[in-house]
C-alpha cells in the first residue's frame, strides 16, 4: 500500500482535524434532532454524532437542497427582471458520509454534471471535500457490496476514516484528500494498523446480511430480465402495498427527480426546484389528463427500472447504492431487494 | 400466540373457500427484524404466510376505499374503528367484508427501541407476554413492553374491535388500559403551556417535514382522489417545505380528519422523520368530543357529526370567540 | 458556467386566435436583446420552455421556420395554469423563452427524399414548422414529394388557416385536411386521421413519415403505415411527456433509458420498438 494514500489519527486528534475544517468550511455531518440521527449543517464540533448507524436523510441534500433558488423576479414598471442568485463564497466539507452516500454522489455527479451541466449543484460540488467514516456494524437492511460497494470502500470519498480502537486508519481517496494529510495531525501508518483495517474490513463485509438478496446478481443479466419481464404481471404483485408516498424517493441517496415552481408575492418571486417522486400520480400526468403511469404498479415499476436497467445503461453506474434507507423506512416494508431477487427468479412467461 | 395465528388463519381458510376470487388482507413477516407487513391472499397455499405480533402496525383500512369483491381483513380496535367510518363515508359496503377482528395488546414501537440500543444494530427479536428480548450486534437486551409501545396505543380506548363478524384473540389485563371514554390526559401538559412555547414545539416538529406523505398516505382516512396540495387550478398551498407551506398542510389535513379520526397512528408510524404528527389530530378529538360528544368509529348507526346538522349543534365558536 | 435554467426575454407581437372556441392561440414572439437574438438557432422539431413570470413554464414545440429567424412562434392551448396564464397576456407583454431544446427532425436525413406528414389535432405545430421549412426558398428543391395529411376534430379547430390556405394554392405540395365529422361547408376529407391515411397516403418508396398527434391517433397510425409498407426505419414520431425542465435532469419525461426532452422528442420508430418502458403505443 501507498504510504502517501494513508495515514493514522490518533482518536485523541480529531477533535483538532475537525477545528481545521470547521476553519475554512461550512461543515455538514451526522447530528442528532430528537430520536432521529440526520445529515444536516453542522455549528459546533459537539454537535457531531459518530457511531450511530446512518443518517435518516442521505448526503445529497448539502448538494441537492429539497428547496433550491434558481432565480428571483420582479416585476417592474420597467419590465421583468431577473436576479440569479450568487454562488456560496465558502468551502464545504461533508463530515462523516458512509462509503454507500459517498458512491451515491458518483451517480449525481454524472446526471448534474452530464449534458447541459446543472450549475448549481456543479457549483458546490467543486468546493466540497467528503470525509467518509467506514461502517463496522452494517445494518440488516445494508446491501451495498452488491452495488460494487462496501463497508469500508473509498469510492466517492476524499478520505475515509477506519476505527481501528484508539485510532483511525485514514484512506485518501483523491489527490485532494491526500492534501489533507499536510496537516499536522496525521501520523504515518504502520503495518499493525493496516493488518487492523483489513480485520475490520472482512468482519464487517461478513457480517453484511446476504440473504435477502440471495444469489440475485445487480448488473447486466438483471437489465436485461427487467426488460423482459417488463409486462409480466409480477409487477402487481409486489406492488399491492405500496401506499404511494415518497419515503423512498427522498431519502434515497441517488434518487434526484424535481419539480420547478415559481412562488410570488406581489410583485416578486422566485423560481424554485423542489424534490419531487416519481411515485406521486401527479408525476407523469399531462395536461390533458392522460397519466402514462395510472397506478402504484406502473410507478413502483418505473423506480425499479431506472435504478436497475435506465441508469446503468446509460451510465455504467448502478442507480442504487445498497444502503438500506428505503427498507428500514417504507411504511409498509416493501424491500427492494425482495423484489429484485423475486425478479431474478421470474422465468418470463 | 400461535394459537391466535392458526385461529386467523383458519378463520381466512374459511372465507376463501367460500366462494371465488376473494382477497385476504392481513399481515405477514417483514423482511427485517421488528417489522411486520400488509400481505394480499387470494390462494389457501398462500395462508401459512399469515402473522400476528407486536409489530403488526399498519392499519389495514387504508386498502379498502372503493376496492371491489369480497375481502377479509383483519383489525385491531383502531383499525375497526377506521373501518366504521369508511362504511358510513361509502367507501365500502359492509356486506363485502368479513371483518376478523383481533383484540391488541399494543404495537411496540421501533423507534423507541432503536434509540435505546446505544448505536447497535438490531439484528433479531424474541417477542414475549411482557418482555422484548433484542439481539444486538454485540449484547442482548430486555425491553419491558408496555413501556415501548407507541405513544397511540398507550391512550388506547378501544384495543378490542367495535365491529367484526369473527373475533379472536384477548386484551391481556396487564397492559394498561385507558378508559373508554377518553380522559385526553395526554394533552394536559401540552395544553397546560403557554402560546408561546406551543408554537415553538410546533415549529420544530413542522421542520422536520420532508413532504413524503407517507402520513396521507397511510391514513385510512384520506382517500381523496385528488388531495387539497395537489390541486394547482386555484393552488391552496405550495409544495416546498417552505415552513409556512407545511404547516398549512397539517393544519388542513388535521381539520379534513376533525371527527374521522380514530387515532390509530398510521399517521406516526409513516413518518421517517419522527415528526409529532398526531398531536393536532388529538386536539380535534378532544374538541369534536366536546362540541359534539362524538367519538370516531364506535358504531354504524352514529352520524358523523360534521356532516350532520343539527340544531343544538354546538355555536359556542359564533357566541364566544 | 452557463445557466440552462435561467429564461431570456420575448415581447409578445401578435397574438392569433386560432379556434373558434378561443382555446388555442399562436404567440409571435421577438426577441427582446439582440445577443439571444444572434444565438438562437434551432430546427423543426424542437420545442422551448416558455415562461410566465410567477406562473411557471411550460413546453412548447417551435411552430415557426427557422428560416424566419426574427420571430418565434408557439401555439398554446389554454389547459392548464401557465397556458391560462399566457392566454391572458396582450401584445407588448414580456415573457420568458428557454431554448432551443430537444433533438428536432433529422432534416439531412430527408434531403432526396418523399415526406409524409401526418398531424394529428394540436400536435400539427411542429410540422408547420417542417412544411415551410421545405416550402423556403431554395429549400424545397432539396426534398422530393411533400405529402401532408392534417386532421383535426373539426373545421374550426384546424390550425394555421392562413398557411393552410397558402399551401393548398402550390403545386409542389399535396395536402389532405380532415375532420372527424361532417361538417357545413367542409369540402376536405371526413373521417379520422389513420382512415385518411390508409386511403390517401402515397407508397412507402424512399419516404419518411413523420407522426405528431395525440397518443390515440399516434397508436392508430403505425399499423396503417406498416400496411403501406413503411419500415421502423424510415417511421419518425415526435412524442410528448410531461416536461420540465426541458434538459435531461429533472426525471419526469423518462421513457425507457431515454429522456424525451434531451434524447427526443423526436424519435425513430425503430429506436421506440427496442425501448423498454412506456414507449409502446
Amino acid at each position: 500500500m501507498n504510504s502517501e494514500n494513508v495515514k493514522l489519527l490518533n482518536k485523541e486528534r480529531l477533535d483538532d482535524f475537525l477545528k481545521v475544517l470547521f476553519r475554512d468550511c461550512i461543515v455538514f455531518g451526522p447530528t442528532r434532532k430528537g430520536n432521529m440521527l440526520l445529515f444536516d449543517r453542522i455549528e459546533s464540533i459537539d454537535d457531531i454524532v459518530l457511531g450511530r448507524g446512518n443518517t435518516m436523510n442521505s448526503v445529497k441534500d448539502a448538494l441537492f437542497p429539497q428547496k433550491e433558488n434558481l432565480f428571483n423576479y420582479r416585476h417592474g414598471d420597467e419590465g421583468t427582471e431577473i436576479q440569479k442568485p450568487s454562488a456560496e463564497e465558502k468551502g464545504m466539507v461533508l463530515f462523516g458520509v458512509r462509503p454507500c452516500d459517498a458512491q451515491g454522489l458518483l451517480l449525481l455527479d454524472k446526471v448534474f454534471g452530464g449534458g447541459q451541466k446543472d450549475p448549481y449543484y456543479i457549483d458546490k460540488r467543486s468546493k466540497v471535500a467528503i470525509i467518509g467514516i467506514a461502517c463496522e456494524n452494517p445494518d440488516p437492511a445494508c446491501f451495498c457490496l452488491a452495488l460494487g460497494g462496501g463497508p469500508c470502500s473509498t469510492k466517492g470519498s476524499d478520505l475515509l476514516l477506519i476505527d481501528i480502537g484508539d485510532k483511525y486508519l485514514v484512506k485518501a481517496g483523491t489527490p485532494k484528500g491526500i492534501a489533507f494529510f499536510e496537516e499536522k495531525v496525521f501520523e504515518d501508518a504502520d503495518d499493525e494498523a493496516l493488518a487492523k483495517a483489513s480485520l475490520v474490513e472482512k468482519k464487517a463485509e461478513e457480517s453484511m446480511n446476504r440473504a435477502a438478496l440471495g444469489e440475485a446478481g445487480i448488473g447486466e443479466a438483471l437489465e436485461k430480465r427487467l426488460e423482459k419481464l417488463f409486462d409480466d404481471p409480477i409487477w402487481g404483485e409486489v406492488t399491492e402495498s405500496c401506499l404511494g408516498c415518497g419515503v423512498c424517493t427522498y431519502l434515497c441517496p441517488t434518487c434526484h427527480c424535481f419539480d420547478i415552481l415559481d412562488e410570488t408575492v406581489k410583485s416578486t418571486g422566485e423560481r424554485i426546484r423542489i424534490w419531487d417522486s416519481c411515485q406521486f400520480p401527479l408525476f407523469t400526468r399531462q395536461a390533458s389528463g392522460f397519466n402514462p403511469r395510472p397506478s402504484s404498479k406502473e410507478r413502483f415499476r418505473q423506480r425499479i427500472m431506472h435504478k436497475f436497467c435506465y441508469l446503468p445503461k446509460n451510465e455504467n453506474l448502478p442507480g442504487c447504492v445498497g444502503c438500506g434507507r428505503c427498507v428500514t423506512k417504507c411504511p409498509v416494508n416493501l424491500d427492494i431487494r425482495e423484489v429484485i431477487k423475486k425478479i431474478s427468479l421470474r422465468e418470463a412467461t | 400466540m400461535s394459537q391466535l395465528i392458526h385461529e386467523i388463519k383458519e378463520a381466512a381458510r374459511d372465507f376463501l373457500r367460500d366462494g371465488e376470487d376473494r382477497t385476504v388482507i392481513g399481515f405477514e413477516q417483514g423482511s427485517l427484524p421488528l417489522q411486520s407487513r400488509p400481505c394480499f391472499i387470494r390462494k389457501e397455499n398462500d395462508l401459512e404466510r399469515l402473522v400476528w405480533n407486536g409489530f403488526c402496525k399498519n392499519n389495514l383500512a387504508g386498502y379498502l376505499p372503493k376496492r371491489k369483491g369480497k375481502i377479509a381483513i383483519v383489525v385491531k380496535g383502531c383499525d375497526s374503528r377506521a373501518l366504521v367510518e369508511l362504511i358510513k363515508e361509502n367507501q365500502i359496503t359492509r356486506d363485502q367484508l368479513v371483518i376478523i377482528g383481533v383484540a391488541c395488546n399494543g404495537m411496540i414501537d421501533r423507534n423507541k427501541i432503536e434509540a435505546d440500543m446505544d448505536g447497535e444494530s438490531i439484528v433479531d427479536v424474541e417477542e414475549g407476554e411482557d418482555v422484548l428480548t433484542i439481539k444486538g450486534t454485540n449484547s442482548s437486551k430486555v425491553f419491558d413492553r408496555k413501556e415501548y409501545l407507541y405513544d397511540h396505543c398507550k391512550v388506547c380506548t378501544n384495543p378490542v374491535p367495535v365491529i367484526h363478524d369473527i373475533l379472536l384473540g384477548q386484551r391481556d389485563s396487564n397492559t394498561p388500559q385507558a378508559p373508554v371514554n377518553d380522559t385526553f390526559s395526554d394533552l394536559e401538559d401540552f395544553s397546560a403551556l403557554d402560546g408561546k412555547e406551543r408554537w415553538k414545539y410546533f415549529t420544530e416538529e413542522m421542520n422536520k417535514c420532508i413532504r413524503c406523505y407517507a402520513c396521507r398516505n397511510a391514513c385510512p382516512m384520506c382517500y381523496c382522489p385528488e388531495c387539497f396540495v395537489d390541486a394547482s387550478r386555484p393552488q391552496w398551498v405550495g409544495k416546498s417545505t417552505d415552513l409556512s407551506d407545511t404547516m398549512i398542510f397539517h393544519l388542513m389535513r388535521a381539520f379534513h380528519l376533525a371527527g374521522r379520526c380514530v387515532g390509530c397512528g398510521a399517521c406516526e408510524q409513516a413518518c421517517p422523520m419522527g415528526v409529532d404528527i398526531r398531536k393536532l389530530n388529538r386536539r380535534l378529538q378532544k374538541d369534536v368530543m366536546d362540541l359534539f360528544h362524538y367519538k370516531a368509529g364506535c358504531n354504524l348507526e352514529e352520524k358523523t357529526p360534521l356532516a350532520t346538522f343539527r340544531t343544538d349543534d354546538s355555536d359556542s365558536f359564533m357566541v364566544e370567540p | 458556467m452557463e445557466n440552462p435554467y435561467i429564461p431570456f426575454f420575448m415581447r409578445i407581437e401578435d397574438i392569433v386566435l386560432e379556434t373558434e372556441d378561443r382555446k388555442i392561440k399562436t404567440f409571435i414572439l421577438a426577441f427582446v436583446n439582440e445577443e439571444d437574438e444572434a444565438r438562437f438557432s434551432y430546427v423543426p422539431g424542437q420545442f422551448s420552455e416558455v415562461s410566465v413570470f410567477g406562473k411557471g413554464e411550460a413546453p412548447f414545440g417551435m411552430a415557426s421556420t427557422p428560416t424566419r429567424p426574427e420571430h418565434l412562434e408557439f401555439s398554446v392551448s389554454a389547459i392548464g395554469v401557465v397556458t391560462e396564464a399566457l392566454h391572458n397576456l396582450n401584445k407588448g407583454d414580456v415573457i420568458g423563452v428557454r431554448g432551443p431544446l430537444g433533438n428536432g427532425y433529422p432534416i439531412e436525413k430527408f434531403k432526396g427524399k418523399n415526406l409524409l406528414l401526418i398531424g394529428g389535432g394540436f400536435g400539427f405545430s411542429t410540422l408547420r414548422s417542417l412544411t415551410n421549412y421545405i416550402l423556403h426558398d431554395p429549400n424545397r428543391a432539396d426534398f422530393n414529394d411533400l405529402t401532408i395529411i392534417y386532421g383535426a376534430r373539426n373545421p374550426g379547430l384546424l390550425l394555421y388557416k392562413a398557411d393552410l390556405e397558402v399551401w393548398k394554392k402550390r403545386s409542389d405540395i399535396n395536402l389532405h385536411l380532415t375532420v372527424d365529422k361532417e361538417a357545413d361547408g367542409w369540402k376536405g376529407h371526413v373521417g379520422l386521421v389513420p382512415n385518411i391515411v390508409r386511403s390517401v397516403a402515397p407508397g412507402a418508396e424512399n419516404t419518411f413519415v413523420v407522426i405528431c398527434g395525440p397518443p390515440v391517433m399516434m397508436k392508430f397510425t403505425l399499423p396503417v403505415v406498416k400496411e403501406l409498407g413503411f419500415s421502423d426505419e424510415n417511421i419518425i414520431f415526435s412524442l410528448e411527456m410531461r416536461m420540465k425542465c426541458g434538459i435531461g435532469k429533472c426525471g419526469r419525461c423518462n421513457m425507457g433509458n431515454k429522456y424525451i426532452c434531451s434524447d427526443g422528442p423526436v424519435f425513430f420508430q425503430s429506436e421506440l420498438a427496442r425501448l423498454t418502458g412506456e414507449a409502446h403505443f
